[in-house]
């Protein structure tokens, strides 16, 4: 349970970041090419969960991480810069609250982001379509949230504010960009003597990974996955929700117990 | 609260002792001055008090017992930061609507807090567009919002213009006034000086001295500069005014131009009065200059 100051915490967070800049511009990125997204979809008349949603996925994949990472790199570090740190942390408040009202507050302008970039490609696709692309909302917010949670523990890790930025830089290109590309790389070397569980279980141990995965199982069906070469060994729906937690819940928990077991703020 | 009071306060980073067995008290109505070279221990001291800091060993006491550095401790304490820098992105308005909001202060104190540091014409405007001195004294209205018992200011004067001093000393004296308590830590000795009572002056983590800056000026045992001013008085008078004071022999005599200076100890400056008086119509004026408490810390601290 949240207190007075953790409330206050939370709602200072959002008004706080949808006054910076590089957040609005990357959100407002977002809803652009995901407007652009729906506009191709609807002019090509193709199926929404053939060519629509996929895009979209593709592109949320892309950007909705590095809007979350661009919102949290600086929820500790940035505060531990500014002197603000000890001001916060002499208020009537517990640092683990502290990390939970911050990660909160963050989550609520990031959810802003992701309403934002998916309303604006539901509002420009056909009828008919927003339902289906209705379904990308959720995944997508635990999308931003994982990467979220990442970016608050980079923030608790680093000591000035643009290593925070750089690690998160190199975080997301290697998270988004370069992951999938190892595991490729993994099956070359392995001459694809890897077992197809391990395949997957690294395909999935990654956020981005996870959530393009269900979401071309959801809106593709199976045989898109086994065209992209994953045939077996998918997380049931119980392990993928443990898997989303863990990704919530660990990064930013790490945060706290880092925090709270500083001797010195 | 009418009485807080540290014992014992110990804090070790690594191989550094950072606190060694620090003690100070603080009564209801006075204002402690902390002050002590870079690294003396000042704002570790502070941080213990915010529980910023995890100290080895520390006890503090107030007058109704024990005091633990937790929560409810927390809601007695105001805090301005030294050189702190808020979010550029907010209004001074917003960010005390903030502050306001986690000390469950009513929203109205906001505009009144604002008034009261000199703000209140640029409250909504962004904190980005405000200089240094605006944001000093955003920080003393952050700290002084919810009316705390004790009141902690790390640097306070840092990149105050008069206008800004004045709000300062004025929440001080309000303060004191009150029968609250201010701790301060601070480099500026002099400004600070007749804003406080007592000076606590830390070295490598210990308390080297502590009392008013009389009683600081007193230990140091430095002297004081009289100046006597001859003016058109016949030269052969003023040689024998010499005369008489070196045959004295308790201070050190200079002419500069038609001024003699003498510096002698403190409880020799009467002395030194009856012997003037004994050549009428010579010291057209007389002018008494204690050291500076800048004097005093150099001579504590050692420094040339």
């Amino acid at each position: 349970m949240m207190g007075r100051v953790g409330r206050a915490l939370v709602w200072h967070e959002l008004l706080e970041r949808t006054r910076d800049r590089w957040v609005i511009v990357i959100s407002v990125l977002f809803a652009l090419l995901a407007s652009g997204v729906g506009l191709y979809g609807r002019s090509a008349e193709a199926d929404v969960a053939k060519l629509t949603g996929p895009s979209l996925v593709t592109l949320a994949s892309l950007l909705v991480p590095l809007v979350a990472l661009v919102l949290s790199h600086d929820a500790i570090v940035g505060e531990r810069e500014r002197n603000t740190l000890g001001l916060l942390l002499s208020l009537p408040v517990g640092r683990f609250e502290v990390v939970a009202a911050k990660f909160l507050g963050r989550s609520l302008a990031l959810t802003a982001a992701v309403v934002l970039g998916l309303g604006a490609a539901m509002l420009v696709s056909e009828a008919g379509g927003a339902a289906t692309l209705m379904t990308l909302m959720g995944p997508t917010l635990l999308l931003g949230l994982a990467f979220l949670s990442i970016g608050v523990l980079i923030s608790a890790l680093t000591r000035r504010q643009a290593t925070a930025a750089s690690v998160v830089v190199v975080v997301w290109f290697g998270l988004v960009f370069f992951y999938d590309l190892g595991v490729l790389g993994l099956l070359v070397i392995t001459d694809g003597g890897l077992p197809q569980s391990v395949v997957s279980a690294l395909v999935v141990g990654n956020p981005a990974g996870l959530y393009r995965v269900q979401m071309m199982h959801d809106l593709a069906g199976f045989e898109a996955l086994q065209d992209l070469g994953v045939t077996t060994g998918l997380p049931g729906a119980a392990a993928t929700a443990l898997l989303w937690c863990g990704w919530l819940v660990l990064p930013t928990a790490i945060s706290g117990v880092l925090l709270s077991r500083r001797k010195v703020i | 609260m009418r009485r807080l009071q540290a014992r014992g306060v110990s804090v070790r980073f690594g191989s550094l002792q950072a606190l060694d067995d620090v003690s100070l008290s603080i009564e209801a109505g006075r204002a402690v001055m902390l002050v002590g070279p870079n690294g003396a221990g000042k704002s570790t001291f502070i941080k213990v008090l915010l529980g910023l800091v995890r100290p080895d060993h520390a006890v503090f006491e107030s007058d109704a017992g024990r005091v633990s550095i937790d929560n409810a401790w927390k809601e007695r304490i105001g805090y301005l930061p030294e050189a702190v820098a808020f979010s550029e992105n907010l209004s001074g308005r917003q960010l005390l609507g903030f502050f306001a909001s986690a000390r469950g202060v009513a929203r109205s104190r906001v505009d009144v807090m604002l008034e009261r540091v000199g703000l209140a014409a640029a409250g909504r405007r962004a904190i980005r567009g405000y200089s240094r001195g605006m944001r000093q004294r955003l920080g003393l209205a952050v700290a002084i919002l919810s009316t705390p018992e004790l009141l902690v200011l790390d640097e306070p004067t840092a990149g105050l213009d008069q206008e800004g001093l004045s709000v300062l000393w004025s929440v001080i004296a309000e303060w004191r006034e009150a029968g609250r308590m201010v701790i301060a830590s601070t480099h500026d000795l002099a400004l600070m000086e007749r804003r406080i009572d007592e000076i606590c002056v830390l070295r490598g983590g210990r308390v080297l001295a502590h009392g008013t800056a009389e009683d600081l000026r007193r230990s140091a045992e430095l002297p004081h500069r009289i100046w006597l001013e001859t003016g058109q008085s016949p030269e052969a008078k003023v040689e024998l005014l010499c005369a008489a004071m070196r045959k004295w022999g308790k201070g050190r005599i200079e002419r500069v131009g038609d001024r003699v200076l003498v510096e002698v100890a403190a409880d020799e400056t009467l002395e030194l009065v009856e012997i003037q008086s004994g050549f009428p119509g010579v010291v057209q004026g007389l002018r008494v200059e204690e050291p500076t408490l800048d004097v005093v810390y150099d001579k504590l601290l050692g420094v040339a």
